[in-house]
Protein backbone atom coordinates (compact mmCIF):
# COMPACT_ATOMS: atom_id res chain seq x y z
CA UNK A 1 0.00 0.00 0.00
CA UNK A 2 1.00 3.87 -0.39
CA UNK A 3 3.84 4.32 2.17
CA UNK A 4 2.09 7.92 2.62
CA UNK A 5 -1.44 6.47 3.92
CA UNK A 6 0.75 3.88 5.88
CA UNK A 7 2.33 6.42 7.63
CA UNK A 8 -1.44 8.26 8.61
CA UNK A 9 -3.20 4.96 9.20
CA UNK A 10 -0.20 4.13 11.98
CA UNK A 11 -0.41 7.60 13.50
CA UNK A 12 -4.32 7.55 13.73
CA UNK A 13 -4.24 3.98 15.50
CA UNK A 14 -1.66 5.04 17.54
CA UNK A 15 -3.65 7.96 18.73
CA UNK A 16 -6.22 8.43 21.39
CA UNK A 17 -9.93 9.11 21.12
CA UNK A 18 -9.53 13.03 21.73
CA UNK A 19 -6.03 13.04 19.50
CA UNK A 20 -7.83 11.49 16.44
CA UNK A 21 -10.65 14.06 16.75
CA UNK A 22 -7.87 16.43 16.65
CA UNK A 23 -5.85 14.94 13.96
CA UNK A 24 -9.19 14.68 11.78
CA UNK A 25 -9.48 18.16 12.67
CA UNK A 26 -6.08 18.75 11.46
CA UNK A 27 -6.38 17.06 7.88
CA UNK A 28 -10.34 19.01 7.56
CA UNK A 29 -8.75 22.09 8.02
CA UNK A 30 -5.82 21.53 5.84
CA UNK A 31 -7.03 20.15 2.54
CA UNK A 32 -5.54 21.78 -0.22
CA UNK A 33 -7.80 24.32 -2.35
CA UNK A 34 -8.88 22.79 -5.25
CA UNK A 35 -6.84 24.54 -8.67
CA UNK A 36 -8.78 27.13 -10.50
CA UNK A 37 -9.33 24.84 -13.23
CA UNK A 38 -10.73 22.31 -11.21
CA UNK A 39 -12.96 24.88 -9.18
CA UNK A 40 -15.03 25.49 -12.31
CA UNK A 41 -15.91 21.72 -12.70
CA UNK A 42 -17.41 20.94 -9.60
CA UNK A 43 -20.55 19.35 -11.55
CA UNK A 44 -22.73 16.55 -10.60
CA UNK A 45 -20.20 14.18 -12.35
CA UNK A 46 -17.43 15.09 -10.36
CA UNK A 47 -19.99 14.57 -6.71
CA UNK A 48 -19.66 11.53 -4.72
CA UNK A 49 -23.33 10.71 -4.75
CA UNK A 50 -23.18 7.80 -1.64
CA UNK A 51 -21.93 11.14 0.47
CA UNK A 52 -24.49 13.11 2.12
CA UNK A 53 -22.46 16.45 1.75
CA UNK A 54 -21.27 17.92 -1.38
CA UNK A 55 -17.73 15.86 -2.19
CA UNK A 56 -16.12 17.07 -5.08
CA UNK A 57 -13.24 14.00 -6.58
CA UNK A 58 -10.63 14.62 -9.41
CA UNK A 59 -8.48 12.14 -10.14
CA UNK A 60 -6.26 12.44 -12.97
CA UNK A 61 -3.31 9.98 -14.00
CA UNK A 62 -0.31 9.43 -16.08
CA UNK A 63 -0.31 6.12 -16.39
CA UNK A 64 2.29 5.54 -13.58
CA UNK A 65 0.71 7.68 -10.65
CA UNK A 66 -2.20 9.44 -9.81
CA UNK A 67 -3.21 12.88 -9.05
CA UNK A 68 -6.24 13.50 -6.88
CA UNK A 69 -8.09 16.65 -5.82
CA UNK A 70 -10.58 17.18 -3.78
CA UNK A 71 -13.30 19.63 -1.81
CA UNK A 72 -15.90 18.92 0.66
CA UNK A 73 -17.38 21.73 2.75
CA UNK A 74 -15.96 22.80 5.62
CA UNK A 75 -19.14 22.62 7.77
CA UNK A 76 -19.04 18.62 7.39
CA UNK A 77 -15.58 18.41 9.00
CA UNK A 78 -15.66 14.47 9.13
CA UNK A 79 -16.29 13.89 5.92
CA UNK A 80 -13.79 16.67 4.86
CA UNK A 81 -11.50 15.51 7.17
CA UNK A 82 -11.67 11.42 5.76
CA UNK A 83 -11.31 13.36 1.72
CA UNK A 84 -8.19 15.34 3.17
CA UNK A 85 -6.50 11.84 4.37
CA UNK A 86 -7.10 9.97 1.19
CA UNK A 87 -5.37 13.04 -0.94
CA UNK A 88 -2.72 13.51 1.58
CA UNK A 89 -2.12 9.16 1.91
CA UNK A 90 -2.82 8.88 -2.10
CA UNK A 91 -1.56 11.10 -4.29
CA UNK A 92 1.42 10.59 -6.26
CA UNK A 93 0.39 6.91 -5.57
CA UNK A 94 0.37 4.28 -7.91
CA UNK A 95 -2.76 2.89 -9.57
CA UNK A 96 -2.55 -0.11 -7.94
CA UNK A 97 -1.49 1.16 -4.84
CA UNK A 98 -5.02 2.96 -4.77
CA UNK A 99 -6.79 -0.14 -5.99
CA UNK A 100 -5.10 -2.16 -2.94
CA UNK A 101 -6.27 0.57 -0.30
CA UNK A 102 -8.39 -1.82 2.27
CA UNK A 103 -11.70 -1.77 2.35
CA UNK A 104 -12.00 -1.34 6.49
CA UNK A 105 -9.34 1.58 6.13
CA UNK A 106 -12.70 3.45 7.95
CA UNK A 107 -12.06 0.79 10.96
CA UNK A 108 -8.60 1.03 10.92
CA UNK A 109 -7.97 4.62 11.56
CA UNK A 110 -10.63 4.16 13.90
CA UNK A 111 -13.21 6.55 12.84
CA UNK A 112 -16.23 4.51 14.07
CA UNK A 113 -14.99 4.38 17.66
CA UNK A 114 -15.28 8.37 17.03
CA UNK A 115 -18.34 8.75 15.09
CA UNK A 116 -20.35 5.83 15.08
CA UNK A 117 -21.60 3.21 12.81
CA UNK A 118 -24.22 5.20 11.47
CA UNK A 119 -22.32 8.12 10.57
CA UNK A 120 -19.37 6.19 8.51
CA UNK A 121 -21.29 4.49 6.39
CA UNK A 122 -21.37 7.56 3.46
CA UNK A 123 -17.31 7.86 4.13
CA UNK A 124 -17.09 4.22 2.37
CA UNK A 125 -18.91 5.55 -0.37
CA UNK A 126 -16.36 8.44 -0.99
CA UNK A 127 -13.42 5.76 -1.02
CA UNK A 128 -15.33 3.14 -3.53
CA UNK A 129 -15.69 6.35 -5.65
CA UNK A 130 -12.02 7.07 -5.65
CA UNK A 131 -11.00 3.32 -6.31
CA UNK A 132 -13.67 3.74 -9.60
CA UNK A 133 -12.46 7.03 -11.03
CA UNK A 134 -8.89 5.71 -10.75
CA UNK A 135 -9.74 2.69 -12.43
CA UNK A 136 -11.91 4.80 -14.73
CA UNK A 137 -8.87 7.40 -15.63
CA UNK A 138 -6.65 4.77 -16.30
CA UNK A 139 -8.43 2.86 -18.61
CA UNK A 140 -8.97 5.85 -20.30
CA UNK A 141 -5.25 6.79 -20.08
CA UNK A 142 -4.53 3.26 -21.47
CA UNK A 143 -7.04 3.67 -24.47
CA UNK A 144 -5.52 7.39 -25.45
CA UNK A 145 -1.95 5.65 -25.40
CA UNK A 146 -3.44 2.82 -28.07
CA UNK A 147 -5.46 4.93 -29.98
CA UNK A 148 -1.98 6.81 -30.78
CA UNK A 149 0.03 4.10 -31.63
CA UNK B 1 -51.56 40.67 15.07
CA UNK B 2 -49.56 37.44 14.33
CA UNK B 3 -50.50 34.91 16.02
CA UNK B 4 -47.45 33.79 18.74
CA UNK B 5 -46.03 30.47 19.12
CA UNK B 6 -48.28 28.68 22.33
CA UNK B 7 -44.82 27.89 24.48
CA UNK B 8 -42.58 30.92 23.36
CA UNK B 9 -40.12 30.53 26.44
CA UNK B 10 -39.23 26.95 24.52
CA UNK B 11 -37.51 28.68 21.54
CA UNK B 12 -34.68 31.39 22.46
CA UNK B 13 -32.84 33.38 20.63
CA UNK B 14 -29.24 34.16 19.96
CA UNK B 15 -29.00 37.33 22.15
CA UNK B 16 -30.75 35.48 24.83
CA UNK B 17 -28.19 32.82 25.08
CA UNK B 18 -25.86 35.44 24.50
CA UNK B 19 -27.21 37.10 27.71
CA UNK B 20 -26.94 33.87 29.58
CA UNK B 21 -23.61 32.42 28.63
CA UNK B 22 -22.06 33.22 32.22
CA UNK B 23 -25.57 32.45 33.89
CA UNK B 24 -24.99 29.56 36.43
CA UNK B 25 -28.52 28.21 36.11
CA UNK B 26 -28.65 27.82 32.70
CA UNK B 27 -26.17 24.62 30.49
CA UNK B 28 -25.57 25.27 26.72
CA UNK B 29 -25.49 22.36 24.72
CA UNK B 30 -24.31 21.63 21.23
CA UNK B 31 -25.53 18.09 19.48
CA UNK B 32 -24.78 17.67 15.92
CA UNK B 33 -24.93 15.31 13.36
CA UNK B 34 -21.37 15.68 12.49
CA UNK B 35 -19.58 15.32 15.79
CA UNK B 36 -16.34 16.91 14.99
CA UNK B 37 -18.64 20.80 14.93
CA UNK B 38 -17.88 21.07 18.68
CA UNK B 39 -14.36 20.38 18.73
CA UNK B 40 -13.35 23.17 15.41
CA UNK B 41 -15.41 25.67 17.83
CA UNK B 42 -18.57 26.15 20.22
CA UNK B 43 -20.47 28.77 22.07
CA UNK B 44 -18.49 29.41 25.26
CA UNK B 45 -19.29 27.52 28.07
CA UNK B 46 -21.14 24.70 25.61
CA UNK B 47 -21.05 21.52 26.19
CA UNK B 48 -20.91 18.48 23.62
CA UNK B 49 -23.90 15.82 24.21
CA UNK B 50 -23.82 13.34 21.66
CA UNK B 51 -27.08 12.04 20.74
CA UNK B 52 -25.46 8.66 19.13
CA UNK B 53 -22.17 8.20 21.42
CA UNK B 54 -24.08 9.68 24.90
CA UNK B 55 -27.23 9.22 24.60
CA UNK B 56 -28.00 5.81 22.92
CA UNK B 57 -27.26 2.42 24.39
CA UNK B 58 -24.14 0.98 22.65
CA UNK B 59 -25.54 -2.67 22.73
CA UNK B 60 -29.55 -2.23 22.71
CA UNK B 61 -31.31 -0.52 20.25
CA UNK B 62 -32.53 2.02 23.12
CA UNK B 63 -31.35 5.00 25.16
CA UNK B 64 -29.33 5.12 27.89
CA UNK B 65 -31.03 4.22 31.51
CA UNK B 66 -31.60 6.85 33.82
CA UNK B 67 -28.37 6.16 36.08
CA UNK B 68 -26.20 7.03 32.80
CA UNK B 69 -28.45 10.01 32.24
CA UNK B 70 -27.75 11.26 35.44
CA UNK B 71 -24.09 10.72 35.61
CA UNK B 72 -23.83 12.68 31.43
CA UNK B 73 -26.15 15.65 33.76
CA UNK B 74 -23.61 15.94 36.48
CA UNK B 75 -20.45 15.65 34.64
CA UNK B 76 -22.14 18.76 32.37
CA UNK B 77 -23.07 20.49 35.88
CA UNK B 78 -26.74 20.01 35.29
CA UNK B 79 -29.27 19.94 38.02
CA UNK B 80 -32.78 18.72 37.32
CA UNK B 81 -33.44 22.74 37.52
CA UNK B 82 -30.96 23.86 35.43
CA UNK B 83 -32.41 25.29 31.99
CA UNK B 84 -30.35 23.53 28.99
CA UNK B 85 -29.94 24.88 25.76
CA UNK B 86 -29.53 22.46 22.88
CA UNK B 87 -28.33 23.90 19.56
CA UNK B 88 -26.63 22.04 16.51
CA UNK B 89 -26.04 21.91 12.69
CA UNK B 90 -28.51 20.98 10.62
CA UNK B 91 -31.05 23.67 11.65
CA UNK B 92 -31.41 22.20 15.07
CA UNK B 93 -32.21 18.20 14.42
CA UNK B 94 -30.13 16.80 16.70
CA UNK B 95 -30.69 19.66 19.06
CA UNK B 96 -34.00 18.57 19.01
CA UNK B 97 -33.35 15.13 18.99
CA UNK B 98 -31.30 15.69 22.60
CA UNK B 99 -33.93 17.95 23.74
CA UNK B 100 -36.76 15.03 23.41
CA UNK B 101 -34.23 12.21 24.75
CA UNK B 102 -33.80 15.21 27.90
CA UNK B 103 -38.01 14.82 28.12
CA UNK B 104 -37.49 10.80 27.82
CA UNK B 105 -36.24 11.31 30.80
CA UNK B 106 -38.10 14.29 32.75
CA UNK B 107 -35.74 16.94 32.32
CA UNK B 108 -38.46 20.04 32.94
CA UNK B 109 -36.77 23.41 31.43
CA UNK B 110 -34.99 22.48 27.72
CA UNK B 111 -35.00 25.31 24.99
CA UNK B 112 -33.81 25.59 21.68
CA UNK B 113 -31.49 27.88 20.08
CA UNK B 114 -33.24 29.35 17.26
CA UNK B 115 -30.85 29.38 14.16
CA UNK B 116 -28.95 26.88 15.62
CA UNK B 117 -25.38 26.55 15.25
CA UNK B 118 -25.23 28.30 11.48
CA UNK B 119 -27.07 31.33 12.94
CA UNK B 120 -24.40 31.92 15.79
CA UNK B 121 -21.60 31.44 13.67
CA UNK B 122 -23.30 33.72 10.70
CA UNK B 123 -23.47 36.53 12.35
CA UNK B 124 -19.95 36.00 13.81
CA UNK B 125 -21.02 36.02 17.83
CA UNK B 126 -18.05 34.90 20.23
CA UNK B 127 -16.78 30.77 19.91
CA UNK B 128 -14.29 29.23 21.65
CA UNK B 129 -12.39 25.91 21.44
CA UNK B 130 -11.96 25.38 25.03
CA UNK B 131 -13.72 23.02 26.61
CA UNK B 132 -14.90 23.73 29.98
CA UNK B 133 -15.22 21.74 33.30
CA UNK B 134 -18.08 22.22 35.62
CA UNK B 135 -18.11 20.59 39.45
CA UNK B 136 -20.20 17.59 39.62
CA UNK B 137 -24.06 18.31 39.93
CA UNK B 138 -26.42 16.19 41.98
CA UNK B 139 -28.55 14.77 39.57
CA UNK B 140 -31.10 12.62 39.63
CA UNK B 141 -33.78 11.41 37.50
CA UNK B 142 -37.27 11.81 38.94
CA UNK B 143 -41.01 11.58 37.53
CA UNK B 144 -41.10 11.16 34.04
CA UNK B 145 -43.46 9.85 31.54
CA UNK B 146 -42.05 8.50 28.20
CA UNK B 147 -44.76 6.79 26.55
CA UNK B 148 -46.31 10.55 26.43
CA UNK B 149 -43.92 11.21 23.63
CA UNK B 150 -42.51 8.29 22.28
CA UNK B 151 -44.47 5.27 20.37
CA UNK B 152 -43.58 2.23 19.90
CA UNK B 153 -44.33 -0.09 17.22
CA UNK B 154 -47.71 -1.82 18.50
CA UNK B 155 -48.66 1.27 19.20
CA UNK B 156 -48.36 2.63 16.01
CA UNK B 157 -49.98 -0.48 14.30
CA UNK B 158 -52.80 0.12 16.61
CA UNK B 159 -52.50 4.22 15.45
CA UNK B 160 -52.46 3.30 11.84
CA UNK B 161 -55.36 1.06 11.68
CA UNK B 162 -57.29 3.20 13.92
CA UNK B 163 -57.12 5.96 11.22
CA UNK B 164 -55.49 8.59 13.88
CA UNK B 165 -53.16 11.39 12.18
CA UNK B 166 -49.89 9.88 11.42
CA UNK B 167 -47.35 12.20 9.94
CA UNK B 168 -44.27 10.72 8.14
CA UNK B 169 -41.63 13.54 7.91
CA UNK B 170 -39.18 11.89 5.66
CA UNK B 171 -38.34 13.17 2.11
CA UNK B 172 -41.24 12.87 -0.83
CA UNK B 173 -39.12 9.95 -2.62
CA UNK B 174 -38.75 7.95 1.28
CA UNK B 175 -42.74 8.61 1.25
CA UNK B 176 -43.15 6.61 -1.78
CA UNK B 177 -41.10 4.29 -1.65
CA UNK B 178 -38.94 5.21 -4.54
CA UNK B 179 -36.23 5.46 -2.06
CA UNK B 180 -35.29 3.93 1.58
CA UNK B 181 -33.07 6.76 3.17
CA UNK B 182 -32.90 10.51 2.42
CA UNK B 183 -31.19 12.27 -1.07
CA UNK B 184 -27.57 12.28 -0.66
CA UNK B 185 -27.41 10.19 2.48
CA UNK B 186 -26.41 6.22 3.03
CA UNK B 187 -28.65 3.67 2.87
CA UNK B 188 -29.33 2.71 6.70
CA UNK B 189 -30.87 -0.32 5.70
CA UNK B 190 -34.63 -0.75 5.58
CA UNK B 191 -35.40 -3.97 3.11
CA UNK B 192 -38.90 -2.24 1.90
CA UNK B 193 -39.31 1.34 0.98
CA UNK B 194 -42.79 2.98 1.13
CA UNK B 195 -44.81 4.26 4.24
CA UNK B 196 -46.87 3.53 7.34
CA UNK B 197 -50.46 3.18 5.83
CA UNK B 198 -52.48 5.83 6.42
CA UNK B 199 -49.83 8.33 6.88
CA UNK B 200 -49.55 11.55 4.98
CA UNK B 201 -46.09 12.96 3.88
CA UNK B 202 -45.29 16.82 5.64
CA UNK B 203 -41.51 16.48 5.32
CA UNK B 204 -39.46 18.35 8.46
CA UNK B 205 -37.98 21.07 6.32
CA UNK B 206 -41.07 22.70 5.62
CA UNK B 207 -41.49 23.87 9.78
CA UNK B 208 -37.70 25.80 9.03
CA UNK B 209 -36.73 29.05 7.46
CA UNK B 210 -33.60 28.74 4.80
CA UNK B 211 -31.78 30.64 7.73
CA UNK B 212 -32.35 27.48 10.60
CA UNK B 213 -34.88 29.60 12.10
CA UNK B 214 -38.25 27.69 12.50
CA UNK B 215 -41.23 29.24 10.89
CA UNK B 216 -43.61 31.65 12.59
CA UNK B 217 -46.91 30.41 14.19
CA UNK B 218 -48.92 31.77 11.25
CA UNK B 219 -46.76 30.37 8.71
CA UNK B 220 -47.18 26.70 10.46
CA UNK B 221 -50.74 26.65 11.41
CA UNK B 222 -50.78 27.10 7.98
CA UNK B 223 -49.16 24.08 7.26
CA UNK B 224 -50.28 21.44 9.77
CA UNK B 225 -53.77 22.65 10.57
CA UNK B 226 -54.64 24.37 7.06
CA UNK B 227 -53.33 21.94 4.47
CA UNK B 228 -52.86 18.82 6.71
CA UNK B 229 -56.39 19.60 8.97
CA UNK B 230 -54.57 18.22 12.43
CA UNK B 231 -56.78 19.44 15.26
CA UNK B 232 -54.85 20.87 18.44
CA UNK B 233 -56.40 17.61 21.10
CA UNK B 234 -55.38 15.07 18.57
CA UNK B 235 -53.47 12.20 19.29
CA UNK B 236 -50.74 12.34 16.78
CA UNK B 237 -47.31 10.03 15.46
CA UNK B 238 -44.80 11.19 14.07
CA UNK B 239 -41.61 9.02 12.28
CA UNK B 240 -38.91 9.29 10.07
CA UNK B 241 -36.30 7.48 9.46
CA UNK B 242 -34.22 6.84 13.23
CA UNK B 243 -36.49 9.45 14.99
CA UNK B 244 -34.58 12.05 14.77
CA UNK B 245 -36.08 14.36 12.05
CA UNK B 246 -39.55 13.80 13.40
CA UNK B 247 -38.42 14.94 16.70
CA UNK B 248 -38.20 18.23 15.48
CA UNK B 249 -41.52 17.91 14.30
CA UNK B 250 -42.53 16.95 17.51
CA UNK B 251 -40.86 19.81 19.00
CA UNK B 252 -42.70 22.37 16.28
CA UNK B 253 -46.38 20.77 16.83
CA UNK B 254 -45.91 20.15 20.92
CA UNK B 255 -43.82 23.56 21.66
CA UNK B 256 -44.50 26.08 18.63
CA UNK B 257 -48.03 24.94 17.92
CA UNK B 258 -49.17 23.27 21.46
CA UNK B 259 -50.55 20.15 20.62
CA UNK B 260 -50.68 18.40 24.15
CA UNK B 261 -50.76 14.59 21.87
CA UNK B 262 -47.66 13.88 20.10
CA UNK B 263 -45.77 11.07 19.89
CA UNK B 264 -42.66 10.75 18.02
CA UNK B 265 -42.06 7.16 16.69
CA UNK B 266 -38.06 6.78 17.30
CA UNK B 267 -38.21 3.23 15.35
CA UNK B 268 -39.60 4.78 12.63
CA UNK B 269 -38.45 3.28 9.35
CA UNK B 270 -35.58 1.76 10.01
CA UNK B 271 -37.58 -0.32 12.08
CA UNK B 272 -41.25 -0.90 10.12
CA UNK B 273 -39.20 -1.30 6.89
CA UNK B 274 -37.45 -4.47 8.32
CA UNK B 275 -40.35 -5.63 10.31
CA UNK B 276 -41.85 -9.24 8.98
CA UNK B 277 -45.57 -9.05 7.63
CA UNK B 278 -46.67 -5.20 8.52
CA UNK B 279 -48.58 -2.99 6.17
CA UNK B 280 -46.79 -1.02 3.80
CA UNK B 281 -48.62 1.39 1.68
CA UNK B 282 -46.25 2.75 -1.42
CA UNK B 283 -47.00 5.64 -3.94
CA UNK B 284 -48.18 9.35 -3.13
Amino acid sequence: MAAKLDAIIQELGDADRQERIELLIDFAKNLALLPDRLEKLKDAEHRVEECQSPVFLFVETDGKTVEIHADAPIEAPTVRGFVAILVEGLNGATVEEVLSVPSDLIEQIGLPEILGMLRVRGLGGVLGRLKKEVTRVAIVHQQNKTASL
Amino acid sequence: MADAYVHPEVLVSADWVAQHLDDPKVRVVESDEDVLLYDMGHLPGSVKIDWQGDLQDQLIRDYIDAEKFAAICSKAGITPDTTVVFYGDKSNWWACYAFWAFKLFGHEDCRILNGGRKLWFDEKRPTTTDVPTYAPSQYTVGARDELAIRAFRDEVMAHSKSGKPLLDVRSPKEFTGERTHMEDYPNEGSLRGGHIPGAVSVPWSRAVNDDGTFKSADELKGIYQGEVGLKPDQDIVAYCRIGERSSLTWFVLTYLLGYPKVRNYDGSWCEWGNLVRVPIAKGA
